[in-house]
This record gives C-alpha cells, sequence and structure tokens, in this order.
C-alpha cells in the first residue's frame, strides 16, 4: 500500500531539491516538476480503487484522530488529487518550452509549491492545516502572477495579494472561531459536535469562512482579483490558476457548508450567488478584446456553474457539479495552454490578432476549438455531459425556483456561445495579417495539449470513466456520516 | 446492427477521406463520393425495415441511447442521404479551387452523418447529441468560405444554440418528469399529461425545431446563410438540413405527441394547431415576396427556401391525413428543387467566376443549356407547374384548406405561389434569357460531374409530378405510424373520394395537345433562324450587350409591396443584440480596477451574508 | 368512353370558333363604339390564315417551344372546364387544377419571349407578370368565395349546385362583381392592355412573333377569351345547356367590352393598385361572407 501522504511529500521535497540538481546541470531543473509530479500521478491513479474501496485516513505524529494532524484521503480528495497532479504534470511540461525567462529555477519550486498547496488542501482532515495549505498556495501564485516583473503583472499580483490577504485572514478567524467553540481543530471532530454550538455564531463563522474562500472561489463579487491575475500570470500559470487553483476554493466552499456545518439552509442562496457568478462572468467575458482576460472571465462563468451545481444539494447536483469542475479544468488548461503559445507566437493578446491562425497552427487551434466547443458544452465532448448532468440535477428537484434558475443558466450559455465561436471564426476563416513566419507549436507545447484535448473527447464520448469516482465523492460531500466515521471511527 | 452499420459508415467515413486527403486529392474526392455512394446504398436497403437497437448506455443519469428504423425515419434518410451524396458530386468540381478541401468534404460527410442521427435516434438524448453535432458542423460549413460568411455563420449558431437550449430544457424537463427519453415510451406516457405541460413542451420544441426549419420570427439566419455558404452546402442546407426542423415537428406533433391530444390543446380557434398554420401562412407570404426584391441569386432562393417550409408547416398544421402528407410530400418535393436550383447557381458562380448578381448576368441560355433545363425544371417544380413535383403537394395542402373550411390560409397559401412565380422567373430570365454580355461569351457549360446531379434532380422532379404515388406509399405508412388514418392513393394522382386529381391523364392530353400544336406549328411555312441580337425595336437601336433589361424587373411591384416588406424581426434582433451589449458594458464596470472597491466587495458581501442569515433566518 | 374522346376533340374546336368569334366582334363593337366601320366579324381568322403561310423569324429552340406550349397549355384547359354540361376531364382536375394550369399559357410566352435579347420583350413579360399578381388577388378571393360556399373544389360540383337552384351570382354578388372587374385585366384588354401597349413597348410579348408564331399566340388568345369568360359562367351563372351557356358567355363579353372600351390605358402600377383596391375588397368581403354564414 502506497502511503497517501507521499502525495503532499513528493512534490515538496522535489521543490527543495531543485536548487540542489541547479548546481550538478542547470537544464535539469526544468525536468524535475515532470518527474514529481508524474509520480505523483501515478501515485494517485494506483490509489483510487483502493479508496473507492475504502477512504485512508492517514494520522501524522502517532495519535489517533482527533488528538493528531492527519490526512483524509476519500474519493473527493483522491478525484481532486488526480486532477492536480495530472494537470500539474501536464503543465510542467509545457513549461519546459514555455518558461525561458530567468529565474527559472524560482518559477518550478513555487510551482511545485503550488502544487503541494493544492494537495494540501484537498487531502488533510485538519482546518488549520487546511488554511496552511491555503496560505502555500495562494502565496506562491502571488509571486507567479509577477512572474514577469513587468508593471500589468506586479499590479495584478498587489491586487491579488490584497484580496487574497483578506480573504485568508478571514479564513484564519473563522478557524479560530471554530477552535474557539470546539477547542479542536480536526474537521470530522468538529462536524460531529456542530449542533452543540449556538447557530447564530455559527453562522457568523460559515460567514467568515464562505467569504475566505469565496475569494479564491471567485464567487461574485469576491473575484475582482481573477481577471487581473489570470491574464498578466504567465499562461502557463493561468492554465493552473483557472484550472485548479479556484476549483480548491470551491473545494474549500463545499466542505464547510456541506461537511463541517451542514448548513442546508444556505444552499439556495449560495446556488442563487453561482447564478449571479455565471451571469456576470459571461456578460463581461462577451466585452473583451484581450483573449486572456476573456478566459479569465469566462472561468467566473463556470465557477458559477459549477457553484449552482453545487447549491442543488441533491446527490446528483453535487455529481454534475464535480463533473463541472473536472471538464472545466480541462478545457480551460487547454485554453490557456493553446491561447498562451499563440500569444507568444503573434506577439498579441489582443482577439483580433489571432485571425487566420487555424491554417498556420493547425494542431493548437483544432485542440482550441474542441475545448472552446467543450466549454460551450456541445457534444460529444466532455463539457456536455457535465452541463447536462447540472441541467438535470436542476431540474429534478422540480422546485420552479431552480427551473427559473436553470432557463437563466441556459441564456448565460448563449453567451458564451456568442463569444467562443467569434473567437474559433477568427482562427479559421478570418485573413490574418503578417502571418508568414508563423509555425506550429513545438513538442513540448503540443503534447500537453493534445493529451488534454484527447481527454474532452475520451470523456464526452465515455464519460463512464469517471463517473464511478464521482458518485463517490458527491456522496462523501452528501452524507456527513460518513466521513467522519471514516475519521472517528464508529459509523 | 444495420443502422449502426449506417452511422459508423458515414462517422468513419468522413475520417477516413479527411486522412486519404493528406495523401492525394484525388483520392480524397473519390473516397469522398464513395462513402456518400455507400450510405445511400445502406439507407435504400434499409427500405420497409422496422429496427430498433441500444447502442450505448450511460449508467450514471440510468439512460441509454437507441436507434430505430420506421418509415419516418427511413423517409428522411433517403433523402438526406441522396441530397448529400449529389451534392458531394457537384463538388468534386466546384470546390477544387478552394482552399482546405479536405476539412470541407470532411465537414460535409460529417454534417451529413450527424443528420442520418438525428432521424434515426429512438431517444431524445440521442436526437439531442446528434443535432448538436449537425448544428455545430454546419456552422463551421457555413463559415467555410470566410468573408461575409463569416457574420452569416456566427448568426446561425447564435440562433441555433438559442433554439437547441430551449429544446434541451423540454427533453431534460421529459426526463425529469418521467424517467424516460424514449420516443416510444413517452408516446404513451404522455397520453395522461396536463395540457399545459404538453403545451409547454410543445412551445420549447417549436422554439428548437422552428429556428432549423425557419418559421416566420425564427427565420432572420437563413438568408445570409444560404446565400454565403458554398452552394453545394447551400443545396443540402436547404433541402435537407433545415428540413431536420420538419422532422421535428413531425416527430413531437404526432410522433410524440398525437392527434388526439393535440386536438385538446386550446380553446375553439386559439388551439395549437390553428396557430401553427397562422405562423405557416405568415412564413410562406412575407418570405415569398421579400425574395421578389432581391437582387442576389442565392438570397432570393434563400427566401424561397424559407416560404417553401411555411407550406410544410401549414400542410401538417391543419392535422388532416390530405395535410399531414401532403406537409411531408412537400418536404421531399422542395428537397429535390431547392437543391437542384442552388446547383444551378453553383454552376453558373461556377462559370462567371463567382457572379450571383441577376442583373450582371443574361442570355446565357446559349452558353449553358443543360443548367438551363435543370433551372427551368427547378423553377417549375417550385411554383408547382402541374406535372412537376410540388404541384401535387401544394394542391393536397390547397385541397384540405378549402375543404375543413379556411379559404384565408388557403389564400395565404395560393398568393404565396404567385410570389413565387413572379420571383422565380425574374430568376431564370435575368439569368439565362435576354441580352447575353460581353464578357460571357466564352463561357462553356459545366463540366459532367456537376450536369449529372442537375439533371437526376430535373428528372426526379418531373417522375414525382407525374408518379406522386410512389413516394406517397410510404408517407401513408408514415401516417399509419402516426395513428392517422392513412392516406390512400393511386400511383398517378388520387383516388376519387379525396378528390380530382389524375396526373397520367392531364399529361396524355398534354402531350397530344402539344403534338397537334405542334403539327400546326411545322407544317405553317417555316421561319428563319436569326441572331438573338436581331431584333425589332420600332425604329429604335437596341444596343448591343448592353441592354439586358433586368434591374428592378418588377419596379412599379416593389414601389407598392417594397415598403411594408421590411425584415423588423432581423431589425429586432439586432436591437436586441445591441441593447445586450452596452448592458454588458455597464455590467463590466464592476470591476472597477480599483483595489478600494473590490476590499469593499468582499466586505459588503460579508455583511450581506449576515444580514441575509439574521433578517431572513434563512 | 367514345363521348368522351369525341368532346375531347370537339371541345377545343367550338372554343375556337367562340374565341374567334369574340375577337372579331370585339373589334367590330369597338369600331363603332369609335364611330367607325370596323372589320368583318371572321377577320381575326382570315389574319390568322395569312399569317400561317407568311414566313417569319426565329431566335431559337425555346422561342418554338415556348409558343407551343403556350397554346397547347390553353388548349388542355378548355377540357377541364365544363362547357354546357360536357366536361370530358373534369374528374382528372379539379378548379385547383384550372388555377395552376392556367400559368401554362403565360409561361410559355414569356420563355419564349426571353430567348430574343429585345428589351421591349423583357419589359412586356415583367408588366403581364406585375398585372397578373394585381389581378390573381381579387380572382382568388372570390374562387375561394364559391369553393367555400359550395364546399367543394370540383367546377362540375359548382355547377350542379347551381343548377338545382339559384346561380351563384345571388348568393354571393361581391365576387361575382369583383371577377367582372377584373376580366379585363385577365383578358388583356382595355383599359389593361398595358402588357402589350403597341405605342409604347411595340405590342410587348409579341414584338418578335411573325408569321407562324404571331398566328399561335392569336389562337392562343382566341382560347384565352373562351376560358375566362366560361370560367365565370360556370362559377357565377349557373352553367346551362350549350345554348344558353354561349348566349350567357355573350353577354357578360358584350357587358364588359361595352363597359371598358371607353377607358384609356392604365399605368402599370395604376392598374395594381386598381385590383388591389375594390375588386379585392369586394372579394375579400364576399369570401368573409361566404365563409361565416
Amino acid at each position: 500500500m502506497v502511503n497517501p501522504s507521499l502525495l503532499i511529500g513528493l512534490p515538496l521535497a522535489f521543490a527543495f531539491s531543485i536548487p540542489l540538481f541547479g548546481l550538478i546541470s542547470k537544464k535539469i531543473e526544468k525536468y524535475i516538476p515532470i518527474i514529481a509530479l508524474f509520480i505523483n500521478m501515478v501515485i494517485s491513479f494506483m490509489l483510487i480503487p483502493q479508496i473507492l474501496k475504502k477512504p485512508i485516513v492517514v494520522s501524522i505524529g502517532g495519535w489517533s484522530p482527533p488528538f493528531c494532524i492527519n490526512l483524509v484521503v476519500g474519493p473527493l480528495g483522491i478525484l481532486l488529487a488526480t486532477l492536480i497532479s495530472g494537470i500539474g504534470f501536464l503543465v510542467s511540461i509545457y513549461a519546459v518550452s514555455y518558461i525561458k525567462e530567468e529565474p527559472t529555477e524560482k518559477y518550478h519550486i513555487l510551482f511545485l509549491l503550488l502544487m503541494v498547496g493544492a494537495i494540501g488542501i484537498v487531502l488533510t482532515g485538519d482546518i488549520f492545516n487546511l488554511f496552511v495549505f491555503f496560505e502555500i498556495l495562494c502565496i506562491s501564485s502571488y509571486a507567479l502572477v509577477a512572474y514577469y516583473k513587468d508593471k500589468e503583472g506586479t499590479e495584478a499580483a498587489m491586487k491579488y495579494l490584497i484580496q487574497g490577504s483578506v480573504g485568508s485572514s478571514f479564513i484564519l478567524i473563522g478557524v479560530a472561531l471554530l477552535y474557539g467553540f470546539f477547542g479542536t481543530l480536526n474537521m470530522a471532530d468538529i462536524a460531529s459536535r456542530i449542533t452543540s454550538a449556538n447557530p447564530t455564531y455559527l453562522f457568523i463563522t460559515l460567514a467568515f469562512l464562505i467569504t475566505g474562500f469565496g475569494i479564491e472561489a471567485a464567487i461574485f463579487p469576491l473575484n475582482a482579483w481573477l481577471p487581473d491575475a489570470h491574464s498578466s500570470a504567465p499562461s502557463s500559470i493561468s492554465a493552473i490558476l483557472s484550472g485548479i487553483a479556484i476549483k480548491t476554493g470551491v473545494y474549500g466552499v463545499a466542505r464547510m457548508v456541506y461537511t463541517i456545518f451542514n448548513a442546508n439552509s444556505i444552499l439556495l442562496f449560495i446556488a442563487f450567488l453561482g447564478l449571479l457568478t455565471l451571469l456576470i462572468g459571461e456578460m463581461c467575458a462577451f466585452r473583451q478584446d484581450d483573449i486572456k482576460r476573456l478566459l479569465a472571465y469566462s472561468s467566473i462563468g463556470q465557477i458559477g456553474l459549477i457553484i449552482f451545481a453545487l447549491g442543488i444539494a441533491t446527490s446528483l447536483g453535487v455529481f454534475a457539479s464535480l463533473f463541472q469542475i473536472v471538464s472545466h479544468a480541462l478545457a480551460k488548461a487547454l485554453l490557456f495552454l493553446a491561447a498562451g503559445y499563440m500569444i507568444y507566437r503573434v506577439g498579441s493578446k489582443s482577439i483580433a490578432s489571432l485571425n487566420g491562425l487555424g491554417k498556420k497552427m493547425p494542431l493548437t487551434s483544432f485542440a482550441f476549438t474542441i475545448g472552446s466547443f467543450s466549454l460551450i458544452g456541445l457534444p460529444p465532448f466532455a463539457g456536455f455531459v457535465s452541463k447536462l448532468s447540472i441541467v438535470y440535477a436542476a431540474m429534478q428537484v422540480k422546485k420552479p425556483v431552480f427551473l427559473a434558475f436553470i432557463a437563466i443558466a441556459l441564456i448565460a450559455t448563449i453567451i458564451e456561445a456568442g463569444y467562443f465561436f467569434k473567437i474559433v471564426q477568427n482562427l479559421y476563416f478570418k485573413e490574418g495579417k503578417n502571418l508568414d513566419k508563423i509555425t506550429e507549436s513545438s513538442g513540448y507545447i503540443l503534447i500537453p495539449i493534445a493529451i488534454l484535448a484527447i481527454l474532452i473527447i475520451v470523456i464526452g464520448v465515455h464519460p463512464q470513466f469517471i463517473t464511478g469516482l464521482l458518485k463517490a465523492s458527491a456522496r462523501e460531500l452528501l452524507e456527513r456520516a460518513g466521513y467522519i466515521g471514516w475519521v472517528l471511527g464508529g459509523t | 446492427m444495420q443502422l449502426i452499420t449506417i452511422l459508423v459508415v458515414s462517422f468513419l467515413g468522413a475520417g477516413i477521406v479527411y486522412l486519404t486527403g493528406k495523401f492525394s486529392g484525388r483520392v480524397r474526392d473519390i473516397s469522398a463520393v464513395l462513402v456518400s455512394l455507400a450510405v445511400v446504398i445502406l439507407v435504400g436497403l434499409a427500405y420497409n425495415q422496422k429496427i430498433y437497437t441500444n447502442f450505448y448506455s450511460l449508467p450514471f443519469l440510468n439512460l441509454s441511447l437507441s436507434l430505430r428504423l420506421n418509415y419516418l425515419s427511413w423517409f428522411f434518410a433517403i433523402i438526406v442521404a441522396g441530397i448529400g451524396f449529389l451534392s458531394i458530386l457537384f463538388s468534386l468540381e466546384y470546390i477544387k479551387d478552394y482552399q482546405g478541401v479536405g476539412f470541407y468534404y470532411f465537414m460535409m460527410l460529417f454534417v451529413n452523418a450527424g443528420m442520418l442521427g438525428i432521424v434515426l435516434s429512438a431517444d431524445f438524448l440521442s436526437f439531442y447529441i446528434f443535432w448538436e453535432m449537425m448544428s455545430w458542423g454546419t456552422y463551421l460549413l457555413i463559415s467555410y468560405k470566410g468573408g461575409k460568411a463569416v457574420a452569416a455563420g456566427l448568426k446561425y449558431i447564435i440562433m441555433s444554440v438559442a433554439g437547441s437550449l430551449a429544446m434541451l430544457f423540454a427533453i431534460v424537463s421529459l426526463y425529469a418528469s418521467y424517467g424516460t427519453l424514449k420516443f416510444s415510451s413517452l408516446a404513451s406516457l404522455l397520453q395522461i399529461a396536463s395540457p399545459g405541460y404538453i403545451l409547454f413542451l410543445l412551445l420549447m420544441f417549436v422554439v428548437g425545431f422552428g429556428v432549423k426549419n425557419a418559421i416566420w420570427t425564427l427565420h432572420t439566419w437563413l438568408p445570409d446563410a444560404h446565400a454565403e455558404a458554398v452552394s453545394p452546402f447551400s443545396a443540402v442546407l436547404t433541402g435537407v438540413l433545415v428540413r431536420m426542423g420538419m422532422y421535428g415537428f413531425l416527430l413531437i406533433m404526432y410522433s410524440i405527441v398525437g392527434l388526439s391530444l393535440l386536438h385538446k390543446l386550446g380553446y375553439g380557434l386559439l388551439n395549437f394547431n390553428y396557430i401553427l398554420c397562422w405562423i405557416g401562412a405568415i412564413t410562406i407570404v412575407i418570405p415569398t415576396f421579400t425574395a421578389l426584391l432581391q437582387n442576389d441569386s442565392k438570397r432570393l432562393l434563400a427566401w424561397h427556401g424559407i416560404g417553401q417550409g411555411g407550406y410544410m408547416v401549414l400542410g401538417i398544421g391543419v392535422a388532416t391525413s390530405l395535410g399531414i402528407a401532403g406537409g411531408i410530400l412537400h418536404t421531399l418535393n422542395y428537397a429535390v428543387c431547392g437543391a437542384l436550383l442552388f446547383f444551378v447557381v453553383g454552376a453558373i458562380e461556377h462559370r462567371t467566376g463567382g457572379v450571383r448578381d441577376l442583373n450582371e448576368l443574361g442570355g446565357l441560355i446559349k452558353r449553358m443549356p443543360v443548367t438551363f433545363i435543370a433551372g427551368l425544371a427547378g423553377i417549375s417544380g417550385l411554383i408547382g407547374v402541374p406535372l412537376t413535383n410540388s404541384f401535387v403537394s401544394k394542391w393536397m395542402i390547397y385541397k384540405t384548406l378549402i375543404m375543413e373550411n379556411y379559404p384565408f390560409l388557403a389564400f395565404a397559401a395560393f398568393i404565396g405561389t404567385w410570389g413565387t412565380i413572379l420571383s422565380v422567373y425574374k430568376f431564370l430570365h435575368n439569368i439565362f434569357l435576354g441580352q447575353l454580355p460581353e464578357k460571357y461569351k466564352d463561357v462553356k457549360e459545366v463540366p459532367l460531374t456537376m450536369q449529372i446531379p442537375m439533371i437526376l434532380l430535373s428528372l426526379a422532379i418531373i417522375l414525382f409530378g407525374i408518379l406522386p404515388g410512389i413516394p406517397l406509399k410510404v408517407i401513408s405508412g408514415i401516417e399509419k405510424s402516426f395513428g392517422v388514418e392513412p392516406l390512400s392513393t393511386t400511383m398517378f394522382g388520387m383516388p376519387k373520394e379525396i378528390g380530382e386529381l389524375n396526373l397520367i391523364n392531364i399529361l396524355a392530353v398534354l402531350l397530344v395537345a402539344g403534338i397537334v400544336v405542334y403539327l400546326i406549328f411545322s407544317l405553317s411555312a417555316k421561319s428563319r433562324r436569326v441572331n438573338q441580337d436581331d431584333n425589332y425595336a420600332a425604329g429604335l437601336f437596341v444596343p448591343r450587350g448592353k441592354y439586358q433589361y433586368s434591374a428592378r424587373f418588377y419596379d412599379q411591384a416593389y414601389r407598392i409591396i417594397g415598403p411594408y416588406l421590411h425584415d423588423v424581426v432581423d431589425d429586432f434582433y439586432y436591437w436586441l443584440v445591441g441593447k445586450s451589449k452596452s448592458s454588458f458594458q455597464i455590467v463590466r464596470q464592476i470591476y472597477t480596477g480599483n483595489i478600494n472597491t473590490y476590499a469593499l466587495y468582499i466586505l459588503l458581501f460579508l455583511t450581506l451574508l449576515i444580514f441575509v442569515k439574521l433578517g431572513w433566518g434563512l | 368512353m367514345i363521348i368522351k374522346v369525341i368532346s375531347i376533340i370537339v371541345l377545343p374546336l367550338i372554343a375556337l370558333i367562340i374565341g374567334f368569334f369574340f375577337l372579331g366582334l370585339s373589334r367590330k363593337v369597338i369600331a363603332r363604339i369609335h364611330r367607325r366601320y370596323g372589320p368583318p366579324i371572321s377577320q381575326p381568322l382570315i389574319d390568322v390564315i395569312k399569317l400561317i403561310n407568311q414566313e417569319s423569324i426565329s431566335h431559337g429552340k425555346l422561342f418554338d417551344m415556348g409558343v407551343i406550349l403556350s397554346l397547347a397549355g390553353s388548349v388542355i384547359l378548355v377540357l377541364f372546364i365544363p362547357f354546357g354540361g360536357i366536361a370530358p376531364l373534369a374528374t382528372s382536375g379539379d378548379l385547383l387544377v384550372i388555377i395552376y394550369l392556367m400559368l401554362l399559357a403565360p409561361l410559355g410566352v414569356a420563355l419564349s419571349g426571353g430567348e430574343a435579347a429585345n428589351p421591349n420583350v423583357s419589359i412586356g413579360i415583367s408588366r403581364k407578370m406585375m398585372l397578373a399578381l394585381g389581378y390573381e388577388v381579387p380572382f382568388l378571393f372570390s374562387l375561394l368565395a364559391v369553393m367555400t360556399w359550395y364546399k367543394t373544389t370540383s367546377l362540375v360540383e359548382v355547377v350542379k349546385a347551381q343548377q338545382s337552384f339559384l346561380w351563384a351570382i345571388f348568393y354571393l354578388p361581391l365576387p361575382a362583381v369583383a371577377y367582372f372587374m377584373i376580366l379585363p385585366a385577365m383578358l388583356g384588354i382595355r383599359p389593361f392592355d398595358i402588357v402589350s401597349a403597341p405605342q409604347e413597348i411595340a405590342s410587348g410579348t409579341a414584338v418578335e412573333y411573325g408569321g407562324r408564331y404571331l398566328a399561335l399566340t392569336t389562337i392562343q388568345h382566341a382560347f384565352h377569351i373562351f376560358i375566362d369568360i366560361a370560367l365565370f359562367v360556370n362559377l357565377f351563372l349557373g352553367g346551362g345547356n350549350l345554348l344558353t351557356f354561349f348566349v350567357k358567355m355573350l353577354v357578360v363579353f358584350l357587358l364588359g367590352l361595352f363597359i371598358n372600351a371607353v377607358f384609356p390605358r392604365l399605368r402599370i402600377d395604376q392598374a395594381i393598385k386598381y385590383c388591389w383596391k375594390w375588386p379585392a375588397i369586394l372579394a375579400l368581403v364576399g369570401l368573409i361572407i361566404a365563409r361565416i354564414i
């Protein structure tokens, strides 16, 4: 049996060993994240069947929960960990040829740390550890956003830093309050005793935590940092931020609302927030001329859809929400990677400058098309199945309010279709200027893009590859007694 | 298995054609023709069979995807396959000078495969999946030519997506209510549903299918799309792709909801079918008269595509045995005429360097006689001149409207035909008749691979015009499956109890009369063959090559009807888009770029959250 | 069966004779109104025989075929319209078929004229089309009123129903008046001779015709007069036996001639507006009445 703590330990160790490898040769450095994340990915794949049978709880320090720091690796944790290491692995391949500006060493260290933070968040069973990993993720992403050291990046990172810090402090306040109420930091332990506290105080705690995680999850109106940060970061980092980092925020919100607080009464409000986020994200994206900002706003929209589905609160709703997380992670990572390299080739971020690239960079453009079709929700791509599940989940609860919500969500899809279809036309059917010297992307760029595109099609055609895991993860969120039982024993 | 083979051949075939194109253009062209021909044969072999298969399942949603074959799906499948094959054949010469020919063939075959998937689906999920694949494939193909086509493609896909989402809404609601999406199960489950729910479903589907079938108020994408797409694809668009909406109407209205339930929807004249009939009637009148004002040959035909769709909707809307049969038959008939006319335009474009402006052409009858005959057959079919195919279907629609006491609907249908006559005659005259401009003196007839599709379709127009019993036999099978009393027909027309129509007699007397007149003609004093330009002009000089009377051919009529034909619906959509864009711009101002505001948002959110809790006790 | 075959042969001949009679009569009557003596009534027939023997010019195959189609279309149309109880092909086509068969003649002429590159022909065709669009509106309203009233599309049934009781003109006076008002437009005679205006466009569609072409179009015109008036008699005046049918036709024709001979020629837009105004409104009101009652 493989110890799940390796999933966090390995990348951490590799991260700090990068300077050491750097001593041997500068060239090796950039391959270290690939190796680390590949191992991580393999481990998490190996763990999946095991965890589907029985979740693994790892206690660190010899004591048994709730008196120790522990990792709770349930289906949800391993699902997200696999997703994170998988996408991280692909992005690190991309970075080999994409990241050329010095100091590359620091880039790779920060990148691995970001991965450590993300994986830590989804695996830990301790709320303070959750906060710590969250900080690791945030701080490394602040630094990475400003990696190019240009004015735009620095400003974006600064804004991100300020808002992120507010969020972090809110989380910390929440954690402190919880510790004050229950005297424990173990999430399962808090969850099992949640009814013993005063509901009003408890709600205020929840409000702090939701706001805190909501900032990272980019819920409206807490998402103002996102368009700046995602668009001015290096594209590989944008892919990670959009594909993974904001999902950890969603995970935080979901864990708090479902597992710890069991706050069913607030779910409708969450669904409403999701809808609002969706609408505003898509509307703003529609008006963008900068491809990366457009993708960033589109991420806001998609997060809105995910949060909306989360708020439906049926097993199918949560399932659909998780499915959307996966399909959006794949598609958005693909879009940022592909767009990033197109920007690199044409030297401009404006959408109009992508005109005619379909003939010059056929594979990259083709992959971009697949990614955008998947986001719109067209068959036979992954986005279709996840969107269909969301619509079905919303209809299945048979409440008029959700009927109205989903109708509005579908209207937002039209807006989304509006801008993505326009970009695809720009790529293929418009005449570009000064395209003579532009050539197809190189291997290190194409491999991750191609793999993501293939994954989108494969999942779209045969969703059963992941639905088992998704179903189990949804059950983990909805059946909190089960989660408590894994950690504390008993039923 | 047979159905799966059809779909596998058509989808895989598309991929294979694309791959062969990487090695050799010639092999690609041949394989594209072979694949589309193979599909025609496979579909043809499946005639008169009833098949049902599950081909895939989605256990997490508890759904299975299935296919079925019955008369309805076979009827549409053979049209799709047939027109698809002919347009691929036509494309061989037409498309060879374009860029991205491999992509073109791939998308043509892919869209065809998608349409076959639609008509063969046995449940709404597979239906929707194939529907969407067809839709985005179409979007790529419409945009293929670049330039103006880009805007046309975008307009199409936005409207199409809006329609599809309305449909998706209804489909998922069906699944949430009944736990199945199989057509056959839904047909029986819906019989006990409340009329309000049925009406909601029908409305959603009407929006979805109406966008494709371009019923009035949802039609605005069509003229642009048809005009800007490459001509062989315009033929597919107008002939079969748009008619997928027709298939959808038939499916939801008669196959699933059923006639008895439809009659219960509404009070008196305000019932679903009657309103649908009126939409059909408006769809006939406004677009056919708008076509009259067009000077672009493809736009002119495109507007007729909308107008003829109105006849189909009107036919099935009346919901009599005769009307439904007429509507379905008209679908076939229009597919033949519409595709043929777009081929004709394509042929003209091919030989004149892409000229579509009717005012610039003229006199091509001497240079392109085969194309002219095809064009004549096409417009005759479109008008419904007796002994051409549409005559029968239009006759059926008129007849049922009059017998059911809907004279105003019948008037709309009749006057639509007069609008058609005027505009298609202008089409034919301005391209083929009158003076031949100097620049087209050396134009040649199109190559054989372009002639063959045109000749075959022209023959089909005559064949179905004299022997309507052939398609009507299949159509009675369709009606039987709808639970409608099937129409009894004879090979050459209608039996006595339905009405007086015997085409073989009409053909016989016309032939006899023609021969008699011809004898008189040839026994009279002979005539001398003179040059086209050797004209009598009452002593005036007619300048050669410059005096084609075609610009504003019906000027006086334009002045009278023109002001009423402004496309207000299109204006409304543009207004809507404009307004949405400016409101999005306002929404965008939320992100001010100022960190102070952002911090304020965060605090406001926290307060709001707490306030909502304390205030409402959520 | 034999009677049928005989009537198929005889009916066009009768129609032809009546048509030529009306053609000659109209010239005579108009001349008398103009205080001239006028040609003999047989003049049109004499003209045709003369024309057949004259040499002419041809612009091509379609030029020939169009004229033939036009005449053949008119000939077979005669067979579908009951004449004094004879209607050999009534079971093969109803009023809907008749409406559509009426297309063949103008289509033939238009195609034929189109092959000549004479702009006057094109103008003539475009005028013919527009004029047709004008008079078709009241024409269709009138026909629909009759069909709705009698709940049938068969012309034979319509006639039968009238013979058993009152003529349709008493039930449906407005559509009948409307039809009568547009009759000159359908026949292309004054004040609606816009299509063939000799002084403006050198006879329009007929400008390139000489010899046998002009002969055939004249014959076609004779048929055309017969068809339009016979249709009116069948629809509104209850048909009749051979004699009464002819008398009714004569009355309708002369009435129309007297009223219209004194008007000057209209412009095409005036003609369309005229057709869409009073005749259309009358016919529409008639149709509404027929639909409601």
